[in-house]
Formats: structure tokens, sequence, C-alpha cells
């Protein structure tokens, strides 16, 4: 430990309680990102506690990574340095919660299924189903803007916050946006922080608007065969009447995947679309008949799935990294953000380029939206995966979008920027990452363009 | 009259049908639709980016202020001129660019018209979601920088959920490309910061949206009440029931005899309040909280539910409520609107406030809400001529706006902060979030001549309201 650190680590021990401040190299290595460990893990108590945290740790010049369950650490280029995670665990207090006006307020720290559970007693929910499922925690949906499928519906967190409070490096907090649902008094502060992934300033607390639970709810599998099946049927729902809160078109490997372990593992034999429907049991009724006809004409096979069943496998889907990373040793997961129409082209294209390559292959697309998760759970090595992730980014590209390495061994982000190149906007953006953190203290190197 | 510098140079950058300088000619550009305030010394109308730039970098040599301007139908003073300088009025870059059905996205120039986009994509069963009242006049880049709402923002949002993508000037002239037309682009949500910035961060100049599809079916209510405290009352039923209408709109009886006796758009001229309720969906969704929603209104004493039976009728109760401002202009010779926004659930306790603050201040005072997200519109009528007048009309508003902050709301919810706004930031900001504010705004627009006097309070105000209007205008 450095005289440095030795002297943070006592500015800390001034700030926090004393079990606030734990140096334990397991618990510290259990926190590590892209094989730096921090020396300390430091848990914050409340919102000034945070703030101070963050000066103290920009005095010493101490890198921070903002953290609580690590659903989304893997996320980011491989820092610079790092010094010290910075747990908002006990940061999960509820501060107003109005369910006649389905506003919330609450901490970063709150975990996601806590936060819908407590929502959910009087029929409400936050309408995301983020990567890390219930251990994901609201400032981290929030700081990396986390969404899955259900974003066709409802949008992302994005379009759900309506103000929060920012922890920043010179040991201020500050408020954006309100606890109201419509407002424009003042700059759109919180947007820049939703996405940021922790790099300018930590969200300590947001509020939310809350839509109602659906009464009714019903999942279809559409076994479609072939891509070119899926694509037509996908096509014939988006432009039918019908409104589905989710829809994830899963390719062959995807589909196999899915079931892995499952009684249902033997049904996959191609792609299929998983779609859900909420609402009364006459528009149940009505999706069930029309899923039927479109299916029909499209050449598809549509079954409806039961609820329990349903509701596990959506978890499991949604949350694929953490089932995955279970069984895989070495992970890539890449995300491509296309022109919604051209989703299936490109899954053909990875298709193409893995079967090149024997490289196993799995692909969740948000259909109706534009994102394509490819994991690659057989890219073993990085002499291998390296090229092909560079073939996949040139494919989502040529189609008018874009590609981010969301998950990868060390080895193989130190040779490829896992954001991808920057715009010309990135000189903005690199002045505000000098504003809100002149010393470049947290998560220093992770964001685009190295910020 | 001699031409000056300015105008020369003007004239040769964008041609001479395209510089407005003589005072009689740009006296118009003075207004909004709130204020009034300086005049500036050209008003130019650019055709394409790189007169923009051009324009841009034109006035960064000569140190003037730029403000950008689109219908000029903003309610804040957001597009008037406090500090002279050029205007770019926006009224020739009017070009819907790219229309891609398939994956819902329009590019388009910054002075298009709102409605004219929809317009462009309706036969394709599509259209764009913000549906600002003004929507026949305003342009979607006057949208764009204030973030602008409508009714039917309560269902799909209000415009930066609807914005993918900007070009954006600087104003050094360096142009920008934000966003993308996919979720999602790598780095920092540059788009959504500047979106609802008013003007202070960059010039656009070209902005990429999404499109919608419109529902199966639509179904308008008119809900009319008898006593009007039992309108906000269904309000909040309504949302505890957990129904999720598209449009939730309140009017009071005073207001909307204004509408009916200007528009003749079916209104009951001898109701104390109505609320006009759209449900939008799959046909049987609307049916069930249509339903739903003539049960709540009826526990709430709702004399009469009617259901808009042709697209006409639709058509006419909306036009009477997107036209209600008009109306309330005919009867009053002044009026001024506030934009405060509050928790829906306490609708009626401000109804009431907003009554004792009229009886106190001897004022007539219209109500018309987006009461669906507790956006509140009253409008106050006086004559500005009176000058007693028009300052119960600014203690009235004050009263309002410190009551929607009390109630933990917020000071304007769509129309934006402008001139109109900026020394009350204070209610709802501290110093240091304010401070951000500004250095933020520096990052952009370091010596902040992108439409001065905007958004940020002109001196610290440390809490203290201060109402400041300028006489001669509206106020």
């Amino acid at each position: 430990m450095t005289a440095a650190t030795e002297s943070a680590q006592a500015a800390f021990a001034s700030i926090l309680a004393p079990t606030h401040l734990v140096t334990d190299p397991a618990v510290c290595a259990g926190l590590s990102v892209d094989g730096k460990t921090p020396q300390c893990v430091v848990y914050p108590a409340s919102a000034g506690e945070v703030a101070a945290v963050l000066r103290c740790a920009a005095e010493h010049d101490l890198a921070v990574i903002p953290c609580r369950n690590g659903t989304k650490l893997g996320v980011g280029n491989p820092p610079r340095r790092y010094d010290v995670a910075l747990s908002l665990k006990d940061l999960n207090r509820v501060w107003h919660y109005e369910p006649g006006d389905l506003t919330i307020t609450a901490e970063a720290g709150m975990k996601f299924g806590d936060f819908q559970h407590f929502v959910g007693r009087e029929g409400l929910w936050l309408p995301l189903d983020p990567p890390g499922g219930a251990r994901a925690t609201l400032g981290g949906i929030v700081a990396t803007n986390a969404s899955g499928p259900l974003r066709l519906y409802f949008g992302a967190p994005r379009d759900m916050v309506l103000g929060m409070k920012i922890a920043t490096t010179e040991g201020k907090v500050i408020k954006t946006g309100g606890r109201v649902v419509k407002n424009v008094a003042g700059y759109d502060t919180g947007k820049l922080l939703i996405g940021s992934y922790g790099s300018l300033g930590v969200i300590v607390e947001a509020s939310f608007k809350l839509f109602p639970l659906p009464a009714d709810r019903a999942t279809f599998v559409l076994a479609a065969g072939k891509l070119g099946i899926a694509r037509d049927l996908r096509r014939r729902i988006l432009a039918s009447p019908l409104t589905p809160m989710r829809m994830l078109l899963l390719d062959a490997g995807a589909s196999r995947l899915a079931r892995e372990g499952s009684p249902l593992a033997r049904d996959a034999h191609g792609p299929e679309i998983w779609l859900e429907v909420g609402g009364s049991p006459r528009v149940i009724e009505r999706c069930t008949m029309e899923l039927e006809v479109l299916a029909k004409a499209a050449g598809a096979l549509v079954a409806r799935l039961k609820s329990e069943e349903a509701e596990n496998l959506w978890n499991r889907l949604t949350d694929f990294r953490a089932w995955l990373r279970a069984t895989f040793q070495r992970l890539v997961v890449l995300k491509a953000t296309l022109p919604d129409m051209a989703s299936e082209e490109f899954l053909s294209r990875v298709e193409q380029e893995t079967q090149s390559d024997h490289i196993r292959s799995a692909s969740f697309c948000q259909a109706g939206v534009g994102i394509v998760h490819v994991c690659l759970p057989g890219a073993e090595s990085e002499e291998a995966a390296i090229p092909l992730i560079g073939r996949l980014r040139t494919a989502a590209q040529e189609l008018g979008g874009a590609l981010v390495i969301e998950d990868a061994h060390m080895d193989i982000k130190k040779k490829l920027d896992v954001w991808g190149p920057v715009g010309d906007d990135f000189a903005i953006m690199t002045k505000l990452k000098t504003l809100w953190d002149p010393k470049g203290i947290l998560s220093p190197g992770r964001g685009v363009g190295g910020l | 009259m001699k031409l000056s510098p300015l105008v020369r140079e003007l004239t040769r950058l964008v041609g001479p049908d395209a510089v407005l300088w003589r005072p009689e000619d740009v006296m118009l550009y003075e207004y909004d639709a709130l204020s009034c305030a300086r005049q500036p010394q050209a008003v130019v109308f650019p055709i394409s980016t790189e007169q923009v730039v051009a324009l841009v970098k034109l006035a960064a040599r000569e140190n003037l202020p730029v403000v950008a301007r689109g219908a000029g139908t903003g309610l804040s003073g957001g597009s008037v001129v406090t500090e002279g300088g050029i205007v770019l009025a926006f009224a020739r870059m009017k070009k819907i660019v790219e229309i891609d059905l398939e994956n819902l996205r329009a590019r388009v120039q910054p002075g298009v018209v709102n409605l004219d986009l929809s317009f462009a994509v309706s036969d394709h069963g599509c259209y764009f979601a913000p549906d600002p009242s003004s929507q026949k006049a305003c342009t979607i880049g006057g949208n764009v920088a204030e973030n602008a709402g409508g009714p039917h923002t309560l269902a799909y949002g209000v415009t930066t959920n609807h914005v993918l993508g900007l070009e954006v000037v600087l104003p050094d002239g360096e142009v920008i490309h934000t966003g993308a037309r996919f979720w999602d682009r790598s780095g920092y949500d540059l788009t959504g910061f500047v979106v609802g910035s008013e003007g202070t961060l960059g010039i656009m100049t070209e902005i990429t949206v999404r499109l919608s599809r419109k529902p199966e079916a639509v179904k308008t209510l008119l809900a009319v009440y008898d006593r009007i405290l039992d309108a906000p009352r269904t309000v909040a039923a309504i949302t505890a029931r957990r129904i999720t209408p598209a449009a939730l709109e309140m009017m009071d009886g005073f207001t909307l005899r204004a509408v009916e006796e200007a528009f003749h758009a079916g209104y009951p001229m001898d109701s104390a309040g109505v609320l006009l309720i759209e449900v939008e969906g799959m046909r049987e969704a609307v049916e069930d909280s249509a339903d739903q929603i003539e049960a709540v209104c009826r526990e709430n004493n709702a004399r009469e539910v009617r259901r808009a039976k042709t697209p006409e009728e639709r058509d006419l109760l909306w036009r009477g409520r997107k036209s209600a401002f008009g109306a309330l202009g005919r009867i009053s010779p002044n009026y001024y609107v506030q934009d405060g926004v509050i928790p829906r659930t306490r609708l009626p306790e401000m109804l009431e406030f907003i009554g004792e603050v009229s009886q106190k201040q001897q004022l007539r005072i219209g109500n018309i809400f987006h009461a669906g997200d507790g956006n509140l519109h009253p409008l106050l009528m006086f004559d500005a001529r009176d000058a007693d007048q028009s300052k119960r009309v600014l203690k009235a508003a004050e009263a309002i706006m410190a009551k929607c902050v009390e109630m933990g709301g917020s000071l304007t919810g769509e129309h934006g902060v402008g001139i109109e706004k900026r020394d009350l930031m204070p209610l709802i900001f501290s110093d240091d979030d304010l401070e951000m504010m500004r250095k933020l705004k520096a990052v952009f627009n370091p010596q902040g001549r992108l439409n001065p006097g905007k958004l940020l309070p002109t001196s610290k105000m440390c809490g203290e309201v201060r109402a400041q209007f300028k006489t001669g205008g509206v106020l």
C-alpha cells in the first residue's frame, strides 16, 4: 500500500463508520475489474457520504469505480487504474412514494427485485427487464440505461427517470429534474448521467414514473424454423394492430441455449420469436387469435406458455449473461444497435461469420427496437475472437448501426475498443468529462474513446 | 437607407431576399407568444447547414448574440432577443429530408411544422407523437429546443422521448452530430442534453425523430360536471384505478364557454367544467378502458359522459381544446398563461387554491389543465393598460408558482424557462445545481452568445422570488 492510499484510507475512515471501510483482500478481489483489484471497498450510508468519499478520492487522486452487485462491471474498456470500489449497498431507502401519482423516489443502491416487489404491492411496476434482473440496482440500471425487450412498448430508463441526485467529485450533491411526470425546468442534466457508466458522477437517488401492472399477461413462442420466416413474421406482427409488451427473436443457437437443462429443451429447433402481451382477458384472447393467423400466414407454429413457466423463462432470457457466464469460462457478449429492419440481415451475417470460424454463437434480437445481443460462448481464444468481432463490427456498421463489446476477457478488450469509433461530438464529450471529473478519478479509461 | 456593414455581410452570405434589417421589418421579431423584448439588428433566413455555419462564424467574429427562431409560438420568451444581435429564423429550412417508414424514422430540418410531419406519413398509418396545441404552426426545431409537450404526452412522452439524433452548429461554427438513427450510441447522450436547452447550447440544423404507428382504435369521451372539483377528483380516481388514457384534459366552465362561443366545438355552455379524455390502442383495450373511465366519471358525479361518435365530432372537440388560448384572447385584452406542474393527486387542492388567488387578486382565471400529468395552465385575464391589474397578475402568478413548488412540483412542464421563469429557478434549484448548469452551458457556449439571457437566473437570487417582467409586451 502506498503512502497516498494510506492517508486516503485514514481520510475515508473519518467520513465513514468503521465497518463501512473494508480492506479485506478477498472482498476487494470480488470487485476486480479486468484484472485490476481495488485496495479498499467503501460503503457510504448517505448521499452526503458518497460526495465526501468522492471529494476525498479526488484529493488523493485515487481511482473510483461505483458498483453494487457488479452485474454490469464487465462493460467498458479496462480501467487505467482502480483504487477504490464505491459500493452503494447501504443506499437502499425509498424517499417518496406516491402510488396515486405513479411516482417514486428511491436511493441508487436499492435492488431492482426489492423495488419491483415494493411497488408491486400497489399493482405498479417499473417496466424494465434489464441484465442482472432482480440483482441489478436502480443506480446501475440508470447509469447504464439498462433495458431489455420490454423497451419495445415502454422505453428505456431514459424515458422513465424524472429526476435524480448526483454526487460529484467536487464533493457536492446536485439535483436535476424533479419528482413530477412532466418537467422542463433547467437543463436535462440527468440525460448525461443516464448511460454514462459511472464516469461523470455517482447517481445517489432517482425518481421514476411508474406504470400499472397489466391485468393479465400471456407469452407466446412462435417457432419459425428459418430466419427468413422469422423475419417475415416479425414484420407482420409489427404491422398488425397488436401491441406486444416485448418481443425477442432468438436465433437457433439462442433458442437451444435458452432452454438448456429445462424440460422444454427438446422443442427448440430453429429461430423463434418470443412475445408477451398484456391487458384484459379480451385483449389476450384477441392476441391469441391474431397470432395464430399471422403465424400460419408466415409458416410458423405458435404455442402459449403457462404463466409461471413463462416468467421463469423470460427472466432467464433477459438475464442470459448470468447463466451463460455460469456455464462458460470465457464468454463474449456483443451488442449491435441497428436500424430495426436490418436485424435479421445482421443475424444472418453473424451466422455466416461464426460458421466459417466454427465458433458457437447465440443471438438475442430485441425485435422492434433494433438491438441484437450476440453471445460467443465458444470464443475460447482471443486469436479467433478478435478478427471475428472486427468483422461483426464492420457488418453492423455496413447495415447502418454500431457494435459494442459488452463482455469479453481483458485480453480481447486490450486490443479492441469496446465502444467502437468516436464521432464528431467527441470533443464535447471530452470537455464534459473534464468538467465533471477534472482529475479523471471516476472509472478512468473505461468510457468511449478511453475517457 | 445605407446598408450597415453587418447587413452587407449577411446579404453576401445568404442573399438579399433572406435578410431583414429595416426597423419596420424586424419589429415583428420582437415577439413570441409571451412577450416582447428588443429588436434584433437583423433577421436572417438561412437555407442550409452551410449557411448557418457561415452566419454563426460571422456572429463570432463580430461578437454578436445569435438567437434561433422557429414560428415564434413559444410561451416563455425563448426566441426573443434580449441583447440585440442576429435572429436565425428557420422558415426556409422546412424540408423533410428523409422518411424511413420501415424503421419508423424521419430526418427533418428544424423549420418543418409539427403537424406537417404527421401529415406526410399519415397515409402510411404513422404520425409524430408530440402534439403541442400550436402544432399547426410551431416547428419541430422549436419543439426540440423547448422539449415541447402536448395533450397526448400523457401516454407517449414529451419531445425528448421521440428524438434520436441532432445536427448541431456550435457557436464557433463547428458542426457536430449527436446520437444516431439507432438507440444507445456509445458515449454521452448529448441529444438528450441538447433537447430542451432552449437554444442556449447550439443551433440545430437537422433532427432525427422517431415516428409512431397510429393505434387501431381511438375513443374520445367528454365528461361534464356541475361542480368543478369533481373533475380533478375524477382524474385522481382514474389514475388510482390504474387506467392510462392517451390524453386527459380539463377545462373549467369559464374557459369552455369562451371556447364554445368562438369555435362551436360542442362543449356544454352551462357546465362547471369538463374532462376531455382519450383512450387509444387495440380495439378491445380501448373499449374496456372507455367503459371503466365512464364508470369512474359517473362515480365522481359527472352529469353526463358523452362519446364522440364520428371522427369529425372528435376533431371538433380537440380543435376547441387546442384553440382555447386563442378563445380567451377574444374576451380579454391580455392574458398570462402559467405552466406549473404538481403531483396529479393534488389537483383538487390546487384548483381551490387558484380560486382563492383569483378572489384575492380580483382577477378572472381560466383553468385549462393537462390534468392527467398534473400540468396546469391557469390563464390570468387582465388589461395591460391597467398598471394595477398588471401588478396583481404578477402576484397571482407568483402565488400559483410558489404553491406548485410547495407541492413538490415544477415551474414549467412544457413551455420552458426562457426569460419568463429564469429568475424563479432558485425556487427549485440550489446554488450548486445552478452552478453546474452554468458550467455545462459553458462547455457548449463558452461566451454565452447563443440565446443570452435565457434559462438561467441573471443574478444570484438566493431563493428570493422576484418576478421581473418588462412592461410594454403582454406583461
